[in-house]
């Protein structure tokens, strides 16, 4: 399939997915129980009741007695003149609150898929070219229970061993690389599992194809085979999952951000919602789509130009 | 500690009680130990700033917080008194009129010079917010004018003897014309306090300053950092490790790893909250005062205390805290009658055909269980109850309409002002607004009538206790646990004042030891 027509789809269904989540995301505070004014308000003021006058006040300064169509088309008419709204909450420009948000997830959710990425190619290579030995059972043993460890599990008894006992790194924060060490640890975990077990699986089976045992046959060696023909197909699977598992890194880690008070993506989305401030949920959720969308059809055009079955303008003749 | 001067026998007496009552924060333990000038303190607080600093929201009290917004008056938690801070002295121009007297050579951060102006200016932007706060808002204060440079008069709708702790409201805070911005509030630099705002990461922390001309003399820390962190969890590790000096708030399931922690004290104090199991007085079965009054002789308030709150919680005694200069000392924790409880029931005539629902506000973790020992003990005496959690905004319109049965959840009495006042009128009266329980008691609402008149704060105080007594009396609500304001002090700290209404905390007396 050709390039162009690859990017322009990708763009077709960016623009639907930005509108169908801003959508989404404008519906939630109010179809959950309870006014969203008051929400914002108590957002402002945490305690007490805010009278009605000031909630009516309130609601008219921002327009949210409004039809809700009104209400999305007003937000969709400034979002495509460039303009992502003001916080109901802050009262500040939403791009001047997401912009440093994205640019902090996008940090670590960006190491962590990297050291992912990293870890998982050589244990899943081990694991594979020893496959049934007892590194394979290792590794597979270990990877599985990985799995099954939540991160807000992980992550006290982290902070507990390496910023407690040992002080070799910070407990919290945001304010240097150490402080990154800890929440990016627990980010990769889970995907260092789901990759190793991808790419175990890639290697065994690109180990067994007929263009490798070809290349043995003509007499290249088990290393140049396993370099050059082995790892380069059986990696191809985990490109397609670095690139899913990176678009939900970059709004799924709230648990992360809260425990390790990281000012990201998904906790500046999750609090926007809570406190019905609508715009800057729809600016958060629509910058992470975007991003999500960019990344997935980067990592889909490396695989068209990486893989021969799916290359383009590639002959199967 | 501040102990202020203290006129009458009476007033030394509470003192005592509540010195006894406030935890020993840790302001003497390092008092002979050498302060370092250039330190620099890291606080963990539970509270970000979300408004764009809008002295009118809850930002004021991260300013507050960190030393740099101050107000014409001041709170003495432990005198429990109004002081003069930015005014040298008020006085009462008429009934509804306060003329505030301004403290001489008191500079913003930004050498502007605090005046009448300044006052007017800074309260005025808090009065024309389009939510303003509870303490300074248009139905408390109708109009603020600069009489001369340094005189400014308040003029409020009725006569308010409360103006002055209006006045030391974080609401009511004070910046130089500078900060109005049309952008919003700009604190860097036009502060009066002893510590100058000097940079912000954005959700993460604001540092601060020394400021080397504080009016109120000379400041012992070189500055320090507010980090906002929400995870109570998180805040106390941070103490422990030593990355922050001072934890505020720290929850209950970290007090026992703490107290087991040489490297950190922890100060307690009550605070003035107390969960509270709401009764829904204006329906069936609770418009019933017997029915009321056997579920509070059913619920063991100090097993819930021990078991939920782990020990950091004190029973309560009634709508107040016992240290608070308003409550009843001859008030006990209610105790447990379950055949007198039982009778009650039976007399009452309330026949169930269908289980009660007790609402536990899934904000507090703690009030789920709480819920759960309820619906246990009102089981002994033949009442069926379920638990629901539920986010508090979502059941917010139905304990407001009254569409409930029963609800646990918590109330800061002190929520606009050091003194009870607002919330008993809010809470109690027919027509508060607040009013969850939806209790309606002419002779109560007399009685705060005349409270909210009263400048004599002793028969204020006096009046107060008497409507405590009718709550209590009709058994409106049961009040389940009075909660402690438990922070988590780092040895090396001096000078550190608990406040538990967290507004004072970076003071020019805070400092490190070397």
């Amino acid at each position: 399939m050709p390039v162009l027509t690859i990017l322009l789809r990708r763009l077709i269904g960016l623009g639907a997915a930005v509108l169908l989540s801003s959508f989404a995301v404008f519906l939630v505070p109010f179809v959950a129980p309870g006014d969203p004014v008051r929400n914002l308000l108590r957002a402002r003021m945490d305690a007490g009741v805010a009278d009605e006058q000031t909630v009516q006040a309130y609601a008219e300064q921002f327009g949210l007695y409004d039809p809700l169509w009104v209400q999305f088309g007003r937000w969709l008419a400034r979002f495509f003149s460039g303009d992502m709204g003001i916080s109901y909450v802050s009262g500040t420009p939403v791009v001047e609150t997401v912009l440093p948000a994205v640019g902090v997830t996008l940090l670590i959710a960006g190491i962590s898929i990297l050291v992912a990425m990293a870890v998982s190619i050589v244990l899943g290579v081990v694991a594979a070219t020893r496959a049934g030995r007892w590194p394979d059972k290792l590794i597979t043993s270990i990877t599985h229970a990985l799995i099954a460890i939540p991160e807000y599990a992980i992550a006290p008894l982290l902070v507990l061993l390496f910023a407690v006992k040992l002080a070799w790194l910070p407990s919290a924060g945001f304010h240097s690389p150490a402080s990154l060490v800890i929440p990016v640890f627990v980010l990769c975990l889970r995907p260092i599992s789901f990759f190793t077990v991808a790419v175990r699986s890639g290697i065994l089976q690109s180990l067994g194809s007929e263009h490798v045992l070809a290349a043995r046959a003509r007499g290249l060696g088990r290393t140049g085979a396993l370099l050059h023909h082995v790892i380069p197909h059986g990696l191809l699977p985990l490109w397609t999952m670095t690139g899913v598992w990176f678009a939900g890194l970059l709004g799924g880690s709230v648990i992360i951000e809260v425990i390790f008070a990281i000012p990201g993506m998904g906790r500046l989305v999750f609090d926007a919602i809570v406190n019905a401030d609508i715009p800057v949920a729809q600016g958060g959720v629509v910058l992470v789509v975007i991003c999500a969308v960019l990344v997935t059809s980067a990592v889909d055009l490396v695989q068209q130009f990486s893989d021969p079955n799916v290359r383009v303008g590639a002959r199967h003749d | 500690m501040k102990l202020g001067r203290l006129h009458t026998a009476t007033a030394a007496v509470l003192l005592t009680a509540l010195l006894a009552s406030c935890g020993a924060s840790n302001q003497n333990t390092a008092a002979e130990a050498a302060v370092d000038s250039e330190a620099r303190l890291v606080v963990a607080n539970f509270r970000a700033p979300v408004s764009n600093w809008a002295v009118e929201s809850d930002d004021a009290y991260v300013l507050s917080i960190a030393g740099c917004l101050e107000t014409l008056a001041s709170y003495d938690q432990v005198g429990k008194k109004v002081e003069p801070m930015l005014a040298e002295s008020w006085k009462q121009a008429s009934a509804t009129e306060w003329d505030f007297n301004l403290r001489d050579g008191v500079k913003f951060q930004d050498g502007t010079a605090l005046d009448a102006q300044a006052v007017e200016n800074s309260l005025n932007h808090v009065l024309k917010a389009t939510a303003p706060a509870r303490a300074v808002n248009p139905k408390t204060i109708t109009k603020v004018k600069a009489l001369d440079a340094d005189t400014v008069r308040i003029t409020t709708p009725a006569a308010d003897p409360l103006l002055p702790y209006r006045m030391a409201s974080v609401n009511a805070g004070v910046l130089s014309p500078a900060a109005y911005t049309a952008k919003g509030i700009d604190p860097f630099g036009h502060c009066t306090g002893p510590f100058a705002p000097v940079s912000e990461k954005a959700g993460q922390s604001l540092s601060m300053d020394r400021n080397p001309n504080y009016w109120g003399g000379e400041v012992k820390l070189a500055g320090g950092e507010i980090r906002y962190i929400t995870d109570g969890t998180t805040r106390s590790t941070q103490v422990q490790t030593g990355e922050s000096d001072i934890a505020m708030s720290i929850p209950a399931t970290n007090i026992a790893t703490l107290e087991a922690d040489p490297s950190v004290e922890l100060a307690k104090a009550d605070s003035p909250r107390t969960a509270t199991l709401y009764l829904n007085n204006s329906r069936a079965p609770f418009d019933d005062r017997e029915l009321r009054q056997a579920v509070t002789m059913a619920l063991d308030l100090p097993a819930i205390a021990a078991s939920v709150y782990e020990g950091i919680a004190e029973p309560a005694t009634g709508p107040f805290a016992p240290s608070e200069p308003w409550a009843n000392s001859e008030l006990g924790v209610p105790a447990v009658n379950l055949d007198e409880a039982k009778a009650l029931v039976q007399k009452s005539g309330h026949a169930q055909d269908k289980p009660l629902e007790i609402v536990a506000i899934v904000e507090r973790a703690e009030f789920a269980s709480v819920g759960a020992i309820i619906q246990e003990q009102l089981k002994q005496i033949g009442l069926q109850a379920n638990v629901v959690t539920k986010a508090y905004g979502a059941v917010e319109p139905d304990l407001l309409a009254g569409n409930y049965d029963m609800v646990v959840s918590q109330r800061n009495r002190m929520i606009d002002i050091a003194d009870p006042i607002g919330f008993l009128q809010a809470d109690y009266t027919c027509a508060g607004g607040y009013n969850l329980s939806h209790y309606c008691n002419k002779d109560f609402d007399a009685l705060i009538d005349q409270a909210a008149g009263e400048s004599d704060a002793a028969v204020r105080h006096t009046l107060y206790r008497q409507a405590g007594d009718i709550l209590a009396k009709d058994a409106v609500n049961v009040w389940l646990v009075n909660e402690q304001a438990i922070d988590g002090v780092g040895a090396s700290v001096q000078g550190y004042v608990q406040d538990p209404l967290t507004r004072y905390v970076f003071t020019k007396d805070l400092a490190k030891t070397k």
